[in-house]
């Protein structure tokens, strides 16, 4: 280090990506009115970037990567009206300059925007950055085995439907149709039910999705805003939009990615749980192919019946490792469901996964109520990665309760079934 | 109680609502087998009460009630039917019946979209390379640009078919027992002095602000100096507060839209106007009523240049109400205006020809003269 500051990380954008970032500023504002989001915007350093740059030695706590916290209002005013489309006040840029200066015994530690313009102008603009570990929310994929894919294209043409003072969007599958319901929950006596929002429902077919599995009559509720905020943002990048989910109190992921730009978004959600707890046999209405069908079908306390041969995991979620990734975590929260309607012993000698196991061992905490918190991941240890923040979140619990863990709570592990049964055996024979 | 009917033009119902929606937040809706009746009735400034015929806006009406005349009294928000309307502007059908929904009575309008799956809907085409391709818009990889090629051919064949996409709007209402509605009557009038043909309504209307515009800015420069009644008086937004216009016309073919404040005074004269002839059966005492109306002897005076100041009958309107009634000029129908010197002004908006859908619509406007 031989000048006073040092270059903890430099890199350049061209106009169209200043602008691209500049979109995904507005999106981080529009979203999370009720903190319960998580929005994360990877930018590839090979695409996004005309040039990018982390110089690894020179960081602080050494280590590859660098994490820092800064106000999105003062970032925002330095992105605005940088687009190139001629209409803001400000000359086009030709290039964006970013400069990290990072020096731990100084307080001058910054963040240097320069704008290249036209006509041989430079804007700098220096701002300060607070040095911190950033927390990522864990989204485990795994757990989260239903889902769809569709064009954004699709989707913004429909949200423009919902009312603007609607809170809440309701998802439900029903009868080879999705249906998404605007409302507002605070139901108004009298005269005052005439100033209730509109509520508006949308109907497409699942056939309007590149991919869609869900379970029939599950309802799964996020906010109006928030699915607006992202669906309007996905549209700015063009493409395919997916969801994953599990079902409701669970949290559900958004993503999609172009232009180098991965954007993932994870949503508490809520919602009833009728169809999640009736005692038939679950239903989904999917377009996937059976190879497609993920292993564990459904959530507690409802299981697949018995008939129903789980088929094998689909291939991409080979690469989690639930079982090694799940004693990581001390056990937020024992999720144990003691079923108080299932009373069928499993036949010792099927094939077949049985439904619910009577000697599970009981849920003490007396908490039926199955609601999940959202990990953090302050570790972040696979930074190099592709996509660097989202871990497996496999919820922990005891190496007891593992094999019943993946039953209950959807962990489609790499496992293929056949193993589930060989797994029980020695457990409790 | 049931109702249910397809929206014919979805447009005029659009462009009726908004107008609806300028002068009051609720419209009480009356449906029976023969009309429509929205009536706005706005606690200050003007009423309006209309009379669509069913096939003005609708086709397929089907109506049911175990009142006289299969009635059925609503109240409905105007802001969300117009909402819910214009978003069906985009749609290739719409329907509107009432409903219950966990108790609550609803006008849900049913919208039919068609999406134009632009990939295939093939599930056995979607792999992860094409995943991938479509998310980055533009593969680079040899191997996954084949699979792009892939899916694109699939596309072609299989997919772009067009589907019906259904949306609901549902608008919360409710339902008025005939009993509430019972001592709802039109406002009644005498038989007027004058009545005209309006000259083009946006023309009216954009002269008409201007002048409110006008009184406005004077108004705030005088009271910027003066006393704080002046100033809440103008920015209170009450319509009696605002700036009043003077608008006249007489039986031969001159209105006139004038402006007094303590800076200036301003008019704007229309000549060359039609004043319709009264159909004798519609007069009170039929042709003798006719020789004694009112009209009839305002006839006698003035003349067709509008300079003189005689055989003029004037009414003062509150500018911002004024120009909230002219926006009714959306609809394009035929406006007929009756003044009753000092008194009130009577707007009959005919809605006719293509627009009407062949019925006889016609919305009544009821506005009230403020003294000088």
């Amino acid at each position: 280090m031989s000048d006073a500051t040092s270059l903890a990380l430099k890199f350049s954008l061209s106009p169209e990506a200043t602008g691209r970032l500049y979109d995904a500023l507005l999106t981080i504002t529009a979203l999370n009115l009720s903190r319960t989001a998580y929005a994360s915007f990877a930018l590839d350093a090979k695409s996004f970037f005309l040039d990018y740059n982390l110089n690894a030695s020179s960081t602080a706590k050494g280590g590859d990567r660098f994490t820092c916290q800064i106000l999105n209002k003062a970032l925002q005013s330095v992105f605005k009206g940088r687009t190139n489309d001629g209409r803001g006040r400000e000359p086009a840029i030709e290039r964006c300059d970013v400069i990290i200066q990072e020096q731990p015994d100084m307080t001058e530690c910054r963040l240097i925007v320069k704008m290249i313009c036209k006509h041989g102008m430079t804007k700098t603009y220096r701002l300060t950055y607070e040095s911190v570990e950033v927390m990522h929310a864990l989204f485990d994929h795994t757990s989260a085995p239903q889902g769809w894919r569709i064009s954004s294209r699709v989707l913004r043409e429909y949200i423009e439907f919902f009312g603007p003072k609607t809170e809440q969007l309701d998802l439900v599958a029903e009868d080879g149709k999705v249906i998404f319901t605007s409302f507002t929950e605070e139901m108004k006596n009298g005269k005052e039910v005439l100033k209730q929002p509109l509520e508006t429902v949308i109907t497409l077919h699942t056939e309007d999705f590149e991919d869609f599995h869900m379970q029939d009559q599950t309802h799964i509720v996020i906010s109006v805003k928030d699915f607006r905020a992202i669906v309007t943002h996905a549209y700015t990048l063009g493409g395919l939009l997916t969801a994953s989910f599990s079902r409701s109190s669970r949290p559900l992921q958004f993503s999609y990615q172009n232009y180098g730009i991965h954007c993932e978004f994870t949503l508490m959600t809520t919602g009833d749980l009728r169809g999640a707890l009736s005692s038939q046999a679950p239903k989904f209405i999917s377009t996937r192919g059976s190879s497609r069908q993920p292993s564990t079908l459904s959530q507690p306390p409802s299981r697949p019946s018995a008939s129903e041969m789980p088929p094998p995991p689909p291939a991409r979620m080979n690469f989690n490792k639930p079982l090694s990734s799940q004693s990581q975590r001390p056990s937020l929260r024992a999720q144990v469901h003691q079923p108080s309607f299932e009373n069928s012993d499993p036949d010792p000698h099927s094939l077949f996964v049985p439904e619910r196991n009577p000697w599970d061992p009981p849920n003490f905490d007396g908490n039926d109520e199955d609601e999940e918190m959202l990990g953090w991941d302050a570790a972040n240890e696979r930074a190099n990665d592709f996509q660097p923040t989202f871990r497996d979140s496999g919820p922990t619990a005891p190496p007891s309760q593992q094999r019943q863990q993946e039953m209950q709570s959807s962990q489609a592990s790499g496992l293929e079934p056949s193993q589930w049964l060989s797994q029980q055996r020695p457990l409790f024979d | 109680m049931r109702f249910r009917a397809e929206i014919r033009n979805i447009h005029t119902f659009t462009k009726f609502t908004s107008s609806l929606a300028t002068l009051g937040h609720i419209a009480w809706l009356r449906l029976d087998s023969t009309d429509c009746r929205f009536t706005v009735i706005p606690e200050r400034g003007t009423q309006v009460w209309s009379v669509l015929t069913p096939d003005t806006i609708f086709d397929s009406y089907t109506i049911q009630s175990a009142a006289p005349n299969n009635a059925i009294n609503l109240e409905v928000p105007l802001q969300p039917l117009q909402r819910a309307l214009r978003s069906a502007g985009g749609g290739v059908g719409a329907s509107l019946r009432l409903t219950k929904k966990d108790g609550v009575p609803l006008l849900s309008l049913t919208i039919t979209t068609t999406t134009i799956a632009a990939s295939s809907s093939n599930p056995t085409n979607i792999t992860e390379g094409s995943r991938d391709d479509f998310a980055n818009g533009q593969g680079s990889a040899p191997a996954t640009s084949s699979l792009r090629e892939g899916s694109t051919d699939a596309g072609f064949f299989g997919g772009s078919r067009e589907r019906e996409t259904l949306v609901t709007q549902d608008i919360p209402i409710r339902v008025l027992a005939p009993a509430s509605v019972e001592d709802l009557h039109e406002p009644r009038c005498r038989e007027p002095d004058v009545h005209i043909v309006l000259p083009n309504l946006l023309q009216l209307k954009s002269i008409s602000d201007r002048f409110t515009k006008l009184a406005l800015t004077s108004g705030n420069r005088n009271t910027s100096g003066g006393g704080v009644g002046g100033r809440f008086g103008f920015q209170g937004g009450s319509s009696t507060a605002g700036p009043k216009l003077e608008l006249s016309a007489n039986m031969h073919g001159c209105l006139r839209l004038a402006l007094e404040t303590e800076s200036m005074k301003i008019s704007s004269l229309w000549t060359g106007l039609e004043n319709p002839e009264l159909d004798p059966e519609q007069v009170p005492e039929g042709e003798e009523g006719l020789a004694n109306h009112p009209s009839t002897r305002m006839k006698a005076l003035g003349d067709s240049t509008g300079q003189g100041e005689e055989g003029w009958a004037t009414v003062r309107v509150e500018g911002r109400d004024w120009g909230r009634v002219l926006s009714v000029g959306r609809l394009g129908g035929r406006v007929i205006a009756c003044f009753c010197q000092g008194h009130a002004v009577i707007l009959y908006v005919f809605l006719s020809g293509e627009e009407g859908g062949g019925g006889e619509s016609v919305l009544t406007y009821y506005i009230s003269s403020y003294s000088a």
